[in-house]
């Protein structure tokens, strides 16, 4: 029976009325739905999948049989043209043209981030003048000026590059001088105790304990430029993926649409994954 | 103080959590009967996972036993009763948004006291623990032993004859639990509750119970039951007395094989009961 | 003396600050009056001001704003709806928080303006994928949020209510919510700010009206002086709604 105690968020306690079944009820009735039931119950990753599942099958019914095949399309056909989205001349350079735009801008976002956030994060007076500034650009909705960019830019992946870098380097720089920031201060003392020079310090102190923190700004950055290579890419393109889109909207084509933009979704995803399952492993002492 | 009547009758309870068979299944309590009689105040006593916070759950309605019954005023207790029993827990809850004041009268709304008697109620139970001036202080502000008399206060503006507590001096630091003892007696001369308190602390059980309930290890049972013949409101110089020290000698000697059990049968970490370390 | 020594450093980097925007603007103007920039680039700060005056003072950024506006409101009420009320039903149960609470947090880490061309094709190019867009980002985060809160509720406390007699309602109203609330509150904000960048995304991608459109259209008929004007608008109204929410959540906090 529910009691008060024994259950999780917040459950309701009725007071037990006479009928009411009791524990030895369980053994009462079906075996195999109780089995079943608990299998279910033990494994809610099951059930999950159970509900994307039920949500593509809405999705499916609700394509194929109410809406207008000009607008929608079902997650069947979607996945039986995945191949014929990448026959499409151009289609496989222009997601290989955005995997490098993506690429590019991360390693430019972590190769200046990090040295920019140790600068800034290193140093107290730094850090007190530039940090309101960087969290001011960080704050702004650079969408804004995504024209601006273009024109400095160009229509080219150069453009793409930029704004990708300009939304990944600055949580990369926010996280890098966060961790730095928090180091407590009895470490660096029993280190100085013990001998150690400023250099030694910055490699074996400093650096190790920032690591963690590094790898989550790397995850944000991560994010960051996906959003802005992405975006930059929907607004103009002439041979990436937003090309494509835009030509596949336009001609009304969902089928292609659909299976372009769950491609580019699992670039994204598995992108994401990488990056996330390397903080994990880095953040471990944490 | 008692006047004979049977308060809470608790007839053959039992409870064991998870079903027989599977890893976290642990017998928590065995058969157990008890009469608690009104006016008294009982102590449950015993080494860990013996069960007796289980039992104070069962009585309070918060938890319904696998086997046995409980009565309370002679009515069988389905689930919580407001009106019957008020509970104090050993971990804080109060409700940190509010303030003292309004703890307090929060209780009384739950209970479906009339808004128009809210505030004389309040006051009187504040004052009753000592925190009158404190009102209007939000829990954070207040010390642990504080905290825990504002939990009485708002206990006690429910008026109900029993009053449940559960561990309530657990958190705090041994001069605190002493002063909060001495002021729990002073409060039982005055009213005739009828008081269930868990403890682990010998010093506590002989200087505030009527009776000593002492439980076996688990699954627990009622091992022996001790009388202290002694009127409230105590006198803080009981502590001190012979008659103090030969009680909590007898308790300590029917406790100790107990404990030694309880700690000898401990499984490591993870295969506790259902309910987790709330024993 | 420790004091002294602080207060001066506070000094000290302030006037960093205000020295680095001084030199910005500096530079900027430096760059279009003396250097030869390219005023089609980069447009003279002194006319981006001017613009700005007359923009404001004409109204003619009124109906732009207008479309935005709405279409902001409209996505984050039905985002803080939706969001409020399915994370307080998945809540209810830890089973079921342990099923939706990954799929949504999965969902959540994905940059969803791509499905914006879907939407595009779904809805046109009006108003309605705009709201469409908008609410789906911002439902993310509220949900989230809301699955936390309320799902980390101390047990105690619900414990202590019940034994106190408290009905479902009374239970909801005087322990749920006040224990949830800061948490929501910080999940609300970051809808609220999320919503707001998907619709000047969106409407910067693809919209026949609204702020985000009205830029792009004065970047393609170079009109630099003006777009700048707006692009300063935008971020003055932005960053003017991001202290407002701010300040809100904080009294939210405070209370809560």
């Amino acid at each position: 029976m529910t009691s008060i105690q024994s259950h999780g968020a917040a459950t309701t306690v009725r007071p037990r009325q006479s009928g009411d079944p009791t524990v030895d009820s369980r053994f009462r009735g079906n075996e195999r739905i109780d089995g079943a039931r608990r299998f279910l119950l033990r494994h809610p990753g099951v059930v999950r999948l159970g509900v994307v599942v039920l949500m593509l099958l809405v999705w499916e019914s609700a394509a194929r049989f109410f809406m207008d095949p000009l607008f929608i399309s079902p997650p069947s056909r979607v996945f039986a043209s995945l191949g014929a989205v990448l026959d499409t001349e151009g289609v496989p350079n222009a997601l290989r043209l955005t995997f490098f735009e993506l690429a590019v801008g991360f390693a430019i976002s972590v190769a200046v981030g990090l040295p920019l956030g140790l600068a800034i994060g290193l140093e107290p007076f730094a850090r007190r003048s530039f940090m309101p500034i960087v969290l001011l650009i960080y704050g702004m909705p650079k969408i804004t000026i995504l024209p601006l960019f273009i024109l400095v830019f160009g229509i080219g992946p150069e453009s793409k590059i930029a704004f990708g870098v300009a939304h990944g380097i600055f949580p990369i720089i926010v996280t890098v001088v966060a961790g730095v920031q928090n180091l407590k201060p009895i470490l660096l003392v029993s280190a100085r105790s013990m001998g150690a020079g400023r250099w030694h310090i910055l490699r074996w102190v400093i650096f190790p304990h920032m690591i963690p923190s590094f790898f989550a700004g790397m995850r944000l950055g991560m994010s960051g430029v996906l959003l802005g290579v992405l975006l930059a890419e929907l607004y103009v393109s002439t041979a990436g993926i937003g090309y494509f889109t835009t030509m596949f909207t336009e001609n009304f084509q969902p089928t292609k649409l659909f299976g372009l933009i769950a491609m580019l979704a699992a670039m994204a995803i598995v992108l994401n994954e990488i990056v996330r399952r390397a903080e994990h492993r880095f953040s471990r002492w944490r | 103080m008692s006047t004979g009547e049977v308060a809470i009758r608790i007839k053959s309870v039992g409870h064991h959590f998870g079903e027989a068979g599977e890893a976290r299944h642990v017998r928590a309590l065995a058969d157990t009967s008890l009469d608690i009689v009104r006016g008294e105040l009982l102590c449950l006593i015993g080494p860990s996972g013996c069960g007796k916070s289980t039992l104070l759950n069962v009585i309070g309605g918060l938890l319904a036993p696998t086997s046995g019954t409980v009565e309370v005023a002679g009515k069988p207790v389905h689930g919580p009763m407001p009106h019957d029993i008020a509970y104090i827990f050993q971990e804080n809850a109060l409700f940190p948004w509010n303030t003292v004041d309004q703890n307090v009268r929060l209780g009384m709304l739950f209970q479906g006291v009339p808004k128009s008697a809210h505030a004389a109620r309040a006051q009187k139970s504040l004052e009753a623990v000592g925190l009158a001036e404190f009102a209007d202080h939000y829990p954070a502000q207040l010390s642990g032993g504080m905290r825990q008399r504002a939990a009485l206060a708002r206990a006690l503006s429910l008026q109900t004859d029993i009053l449940l507590m559960d561990e309530p001096f657990g958190a705090l630091d041994e001069q605190t639990r002493m002063i909060l003892g001495e002021d729990l007696s002073v409060l039982l001369a005055r009213t005739e509750k009828t008081i269930v308190f868990v403890t682990h602390s010998l010093g506590e059980a002989v200087f505030l119970a009527d009776r000593v309930a002492v439980f076996s290890a688990r699954p627990g049972t009622v091992k022996k039951i001790l009388r202290i013949d002694e009127p409230h409101p105590r006198n803080p110089d009981f502590v001190t007395s012979e008659k103090f020290t030969a009680l909590r000698n007898e308790l300590y000697a029917l406790l100790h094989d107990e404990i030694r059990k309880a700690v000898g049968s401990e499984a490591p970490r993870g295969r506790r009961g259902a309910n987790g370390g709330a024993m | 003396m420790a004091r002294r020594r602080d207060r001066t450093q506070q000094l000290a980097s302030r006037a960093v600050q205000i020295g680095f925007l001084l030199a910005v603007l500096a530079l900027w103007y430096a760059a279009t009056n003396f250097w030869g920039v390219n005023h089609l680039l980069l447009p003279n700060p002194v006319t981006v001001f001017h613009q700005l005056v007359d923009v404001l003072k004409s109204g003619q950024f009124l109906p732009d704003l207008r479309v935005t506006a709405t279409e902001f409101v409209v996505a984050f009420l039905l985002a803080m709806a939706s969001g409020t009320l399915v994370g307080f039903f998945v809540s209810r149960s830890p089973y079921w928080i342990r099923v939706f609470e990954p799929l949504f947090a999965g969902i959540n880490s994905i940059p969803i303006i791509l499905l914006l061309p879907l939407y595009v094709l779904f809805f046109g190019l009006g108003a309605a994928s705009k709201i469409a867009i908008g609410a789906t980002i911002s439902f993310f985060p509220i949900v989230l949020s809301t699955v936390a809160g309320f799902g980390n509720v101390d047990r105690m406390l619900v414990t202590a209510a019940r034994s106190m007699g408290a009905s479902d309602y009374q239970l909801f109203r005087y322990v749920l919510v006040p224990a949830a609330l800061p948490v929501i509150l910080s999940g609300l904000r970051i809808g609220f700010t999320v919503a707001l960048l998907s619709i000047l995304g969106s409407e910067t991608i693809a919209s026949l009206a609204g702020l985000g459109h009205q830029i792009v259209q004065l970047a393609e008929n170079m009109e630099m002086a003006q777009m700048f004007a707006y692009v300063v608008f935008v971020l003055a109204i932005t960053a003017l709604l991001n202290v407002l929410v701010s300040r809100l959540e904080a009294r939210g906090r405070r209370h809560g």
